[in-house]
């Protein structure tokens, strides 16, 4: 790649807790640059602010005024009501729904990135006969919708009898998500500088010790964005969860949410108060994994 | 519910756990042999469980979808290429064609200027700004797609002239005067399928911001300061210096992007599901299968997919082969 | 499960799709007479599609009687009911009774020997004087019945905003061209005669259908109704371009509708009527099934009132007096093993003429049996609809339901979004639908 690159490999080897200097004059951003991102971010924010207000307004007020009338006409806000939370904590028996879902998520995320992370180290630093044709096989396939797998694993799964139990949608996520976490951690693990990678081997260290411990800790922005994204679509989940769970006891929070929809659609509101709660989660997972995106601290996790 | 708790927390770390030891296990037994097999042998064993797993769950599909786009609606006899012949014959197919090209040729690139000018901004910004920023930009991703569509539908939404208007663009049109207009019905230069990938903008810059974002904050600082300190501005820096050294993340998440626009389905198929000429071939697809239970040209529809990526991703290795030389 | 074909059925899953028939195909059972699972113990599992508060009426007019027989029921309710019985009887995991939403799939099963015939469970000769006309029909296969209907939905409804409608003088139509005429009336008097929308999502489009089922009913009668769900009249016919006629006339014409033809596909079909309710009415006529009179569909403080808001009449025959058949539906109660004593027991409660007086006083719940007691309906709006689904010649059920997917979730919808936006002509519409009507 460039030659900047290739003539200053990351300080993560060497310079283990490298102390973090003011290295972009962080918070000095134009006004011209602040102003559009406030800007973009409001923009963003609106939709999503329009179904948080109209999660809390009555149905007839939502179907019969838009929402930002409750900014010109206040006294609707005397209207206001969490009735909708209510009734959905009520019909959807949401804790235990919340528990499936994490149930489901959480191995659903990690063990597909475990996984993918030592596929994604051979086709990044190993060379064998097939690389080139097995890593073209893989990512193609990215654009098989997963609809067409539906049929035949569900027919499996029967003859398995796991249908309806958090290991059939496990192993359904880990097939799913595993074609784009090998290719982005594979994208990733490349642009790593080999010199590392090099001298760890004249040093006599085996492919497992590297992957596990250089490896592995200097791709923790890219293993970090992975799993929010595997967790996100996880729990966001309706189709294999309703294909391969179902309604139950097991169901998880999106098919709790699509049930209170009803025939009619008449459920609607409900189905904003539940989309609120159950995004909680996912915003949660983003704002805890923030914090390997800062910069050094690629750096100075090596001995994690 | 307790126990179901315990039990998830045990999966993560039986599952983790149990994926480690498998490989350390793997990695122990390929070590036994003599140093050339050790050394042939290992990527396979790197790369056998996730090879698994897709076997399983998409190349046995695929090998079966393959197989039933020659044949008929059932897949009771082979029908040769007519799934092919006559959908590439129907004028309805071509025009899908047309509008998936559309998106294809817009929202991969307008995601990633969005999510790099994002990424780039945000990070000049003070920590805690950034993090606010940042996920203000990522919240549409965290929303399930019902709720998506409760939204859109407060944006776009048409009610008769003189009645109460709950959709913000027709609320703006007819507080300016104007009689309220049907958004998701306007063919005219395509509007309508622009309006539907504003939908789609919003809801994935996250993704790119995101992975760009860690791509950025992994270009070494010390690249930046000679840079600074030869005099370089800004602009230069960002160009000159960031840029190259996050390419490769730059094309993953446009190609991500992009096979992801290829099999769009739930947006369309929300708002419109392909009425007023916005149908795309993942919603096509979609309604071949469940609608019609047409196997046969619901399968032609995703083999063609599989040829048309194939470009892409011969692309993919060429920039591959040049980094490893780089490197 | 023993597959003799060279290719595998594909089963079609989707949270959004019914089932195609054709998926069972496969399913290469030759058991008869009802295969359940041979349970005679007293618990008796029953799955449904029904949900909120129609389901809660359901139970509670049966559990209490179970519970006087020492009968325990487990209820599996789903909103996919059609794609998750296809998937138990696959599976050979069969419920003991199951409550079918439409006729088709239970049908199929029957066919195949999965359902055991209720003839000597029930008291045939009771339900034949009971039963509100064509309700058994539906569930009958191959002379025998298989399906009881246990709960009943009408569609052939126009409400109207009971006070202005009535202040103004308008009369309840007896015929269809004299609902054309008190069109004209209104409009003449400078109001909107009619509140129409058809924008569902992905399912906009399915409204129209209705009304064009309607008008196909009316004209046609039950007999020419089910030849053309059966597609031996085509949609490019004289009689569906007659109920087209009619339709073009009410929808149409400049005046008529709300806000005109080009906000038709864009209003959204459930708050559509909502204009009805305001003071002057935005419009005077609302052609929707008996759902949209419970809670959540019309505004909650018209609901709390509906006696004094809310008044309806049956969508009027084709000639004053003559023939006339209402378009409904209704749940459909398939028992699957012939042995099964305590799921025999629950059957035949359910076909007596009294059950379900519990579930009627929520008022989400209208029983199919002509002679039950009226009085049981909460409020004198369920009881007009009752009346006027008991008072039918026969009861249709949805036809787009009953056609194959390709059309009834396809292209009859997709047809007549594309007539009423204008983007297409009637011929051109009419022609599309008959070409994707699917090929054996």
């Amino acid at each position: 790649m460039s030659v900047t690159e290739r003539l200053a490999p990351r300080p993560a080897a060497h310079a283990p807790a490298a102390p973090r200097r003011a290295l972009r004059r962080q918070g000095e951003a134009s006004p011209v640059a602040k102003a559009t991102v406030v800007f973009v971010c409001t923009l963003w924010i609106i939709p999503t602010l329009g179904l948080l207000i109209t999660s809390f307004r009555t149905k007839d007020d939502a179907n019969t005024l838009g929402w930002w009338t409750v900014f010109t006409d206040p006294a609707s806000l005397a209207r206001f009501t969490t009735s909708a939370y209510g009734e959905v904590t009520a019909q959807a028996n949401l804790d235990q729904a919340f528990v499936n879902s994490f149930a489901i998520a959480l191995p659903a995320t990690f063990i597909p990135l475990l996984i993918a992370a030592f596929a994604a180290y051979a086709f990044a630093f190993m060379r064998f006969p097939g690389r080139n044709v097995l890593f073209i096989v893989i990512v193609s396939l990215l654009v098989v919708p997963n609809y067409v797998a539906l049929v035949p694993i569900l027919q499996l799964y029967g003859d398995f009898g796991i249908n309806g139990t958090f290991p059939a949608a496990w192993l359904a996520h880990i097939g799913f998500g595993m074609s784009l976490a090998i290719y982005i951690l594979r994208n990733y693990m490349a642009t790593l500088p080999k010199a590392v990678l090099e001298s760890a081997r004249i040093d006599g260290a085996t492919h497992f010790t590297m992957f596990w411990r250089l490896i592995m800790p200097m791709s923790v922005p890219a293993l970090a964005s992975f799993a929010i994204f595997q967790f996100l679509w996880v729990w966001n989940d309706l189709l294999v969860a309703l294909v391969f769970i179902g309604p139950g006891e097991n169901q998880p929070i999106t098919v709790a949410v699509q049930g209170l929809m009803g025939q009619q659609g008449q459920g609607w509101q409900l189905v904003t108060a539940g989309g609120f709660i159950s995004m909680v989660v996912p915003i949660l997972f983003f704002l805890s994994l923030q914090r390997f995106f800062v910069r050094g601290l690629t750096a100075g996790s090596v001995k994690g | 519910m307790l126990i179901k708790s315990i039990n998830a927390v045990l999966a993560v770390v039986a599952g983790v756990g149990g994926a480690l030891v498998l490989f350390w296990v793997l990695n122990r037994l390929v070590g036994l042999l003599p140093g050339k097999w050790e050394d042939r042998l290992k990527p396979y064993v790197y790369i056998g469980p996730a090879f698994l797993a897709i076997s399983l769950y998409l190349i046995y599909p695929a090998i079966q979808t393959i197989h039933f786009s020659f044949a008929n609606a059932d897949s009771t006899a082979y029908v040769g290429l007519d799934n092919y012949t006559s959908l590439l014959g129907s004028a309805g197919f071509r025009s899908t064609l047309v509008n998936t090209l559309l998106w294809i040729v817009i929202v991969p690139a307008v995601t990633i200027l969005l999510g790099l000018g994002i990424a780039v901004l945000a990070d000049r910004l003070r920590p805690r700004a950034e993090k606010l920023a940042k996920t203000a930009v990522f919240m549409p991703m965290a929303i399930s797609a019902v709720g998506a569509g409760t939204i859109w539908r407060f944006v776009y939404a048409a009610n008769p002239p003189g009645e109460p208007q709950i959709g913000v663009q027709n609320a703006i049109v007819t507080a300016l005067g104007f009689d309220p207009v049907n958004w998701l019905q306007i063919t005219d230069f395509k509007f309508n399928s622009f309006e539907l990938m504003v939908m789609l903008l919003w809801a994935q810059v996250g993704f790119s911001m995101v992975l760009l974002s860690a791509a950025i904050k992994g270009v070494p600082a010390d690249t930046l300061e000679a840079a600074r300190i030869d005099g370089a501005n800004e602009r230069q820096i960002f160009l000159k210096v960031i840029v190259p050294q996050i390419r490769g993340t730059i094309i993953t998440v446009f190609v991500t992007v992009t096979i992801g626009v290829m099999k769009l389905f739930d947006i369309v198929y929300v708002m419109t599901n392909g009425d007023f000429d916005t149908n795309v071939i993942g919603v096509q697809f979609f309604n071949e299968l469940f609608t019609n239970f047409d196997n046969g040209k619901a399968a032609a529809i995703v083999v063609m997919l599989m040829i048309a990526i194939i470009p892409i991703m011969i692309y993919q290795v060429r920039h591959f082969r040049t980094e490893e030389a780089g490197r | 499960m023993r597959r003799t074909k060279f290719f595998t059925t594909l089963m079609p899953i989707t949270a959004v799709a019914l089932l195609a028939t054709g998926c069972l195909n496969d399913a290469g059972s030759t058991q008869s007479g009802g295969a359940g699972n041979g349970n005679t113990g007293n618990t008796v599992e029953i799955m449904t599609g029904m949900g909120g508060d129609l389901f809660n009426a359901v139970k509670a007019s049966l559990d209490p009687y179970a519970k006087e027989q020492g009968i325990t029921i487990k209820w599996s309710p789903s909103d996919n009911f059609n794609q998750l019985i296809v998937t138990r009887v696959q599976g050979n995991n069969l419920p003991d009774i199951a409550l079918f939403p439409q006729p088709g799939i239970m049908k199929d099963l029957a066919a195949k020997g999965k359902l055991a015939p209720l003839d000597d469970v029930l008291d045939m000769n009771a339900l034949k004087s009971s039963m509100t006309p064509g309700t058994l029909e539906a569930g009958t296969q191959d002379g025998k019945l298989y399906g009881l209907m246990m709960s009943m939905n009408v569609k052939s409804l126009v409400f109207y905003p009971k006070q202005a409608f009535e202040s103004a003088g308008y009369q309840a139509p007896k015929s269809i061209p004299e609902l054309l005429s008190l069109t004209d009336k209104i409009r003449s008097e400078g109001k909107t005669p009619w509140c129409l929308g058809i924008e569902s999502g992905p399912a906009t489009g399915w409204p129209a259908t209705d009304w064009m089922e309607e008008l196909v009913l009316k004209y046609g009668g039950p007999a020419k109704y089910d030849d053309w769900v059966a597609h031996k009249i085509n949609f490019d016919s004289p009689l569906v371009r007659q109920a087209a006629g009619t339709f073009e006339k009410i929808a149409f014409t400049e005046g008529n509708v709300l806000g005109g033809r080009k906000s038709i596909s864009s209003n959204n079909f459930g708050t559509a009527g909502n204009p009805m309710f305001r003071n002057p009415p935005g419009c005077f006529m609302f052609k929707q099934g008996n759902f949209v009179a419970a809670k959540g569909i019309f505004p909650d403080d018209v609901v709390a009132d509906i006696d004094n808001r809310v008044g309806v009449f049956g969508f009027p025959p084709a000639t004053a007096g003559g023939e006339n058949p209402v378009e409904g539906g209704g749940d459909l109660a398939g028992l699957f093993s012939k042995d099964n004593a305590a799921a025999k027991k629950l059957l035949q409660y359910m076909s007596t003429k009294d059950f379900g007086a519990a579930g009627a006083k929520t008022g989400a719940w209208m029983s199919p049996h002509k002679d039950f007691d009226l009085a049981n309906y909460p409020t004198n709006t369920i009881r007009d609809i009752a009346k006027i689904a008991y008072g039918s010649t026969s009861l249709a059920f949805d036809g787009s339901d009953a056609m194959p997917g390709a059309v009834g979730s396809g292209s009859f919808w997709k047809g007549m979004t594309g007539w009423i936006s204008g983007q297409q002509s009637l011929d051109q519409a009419l022609k599309t639908i008959d070409d994707s009507w699917p090929a054996s």
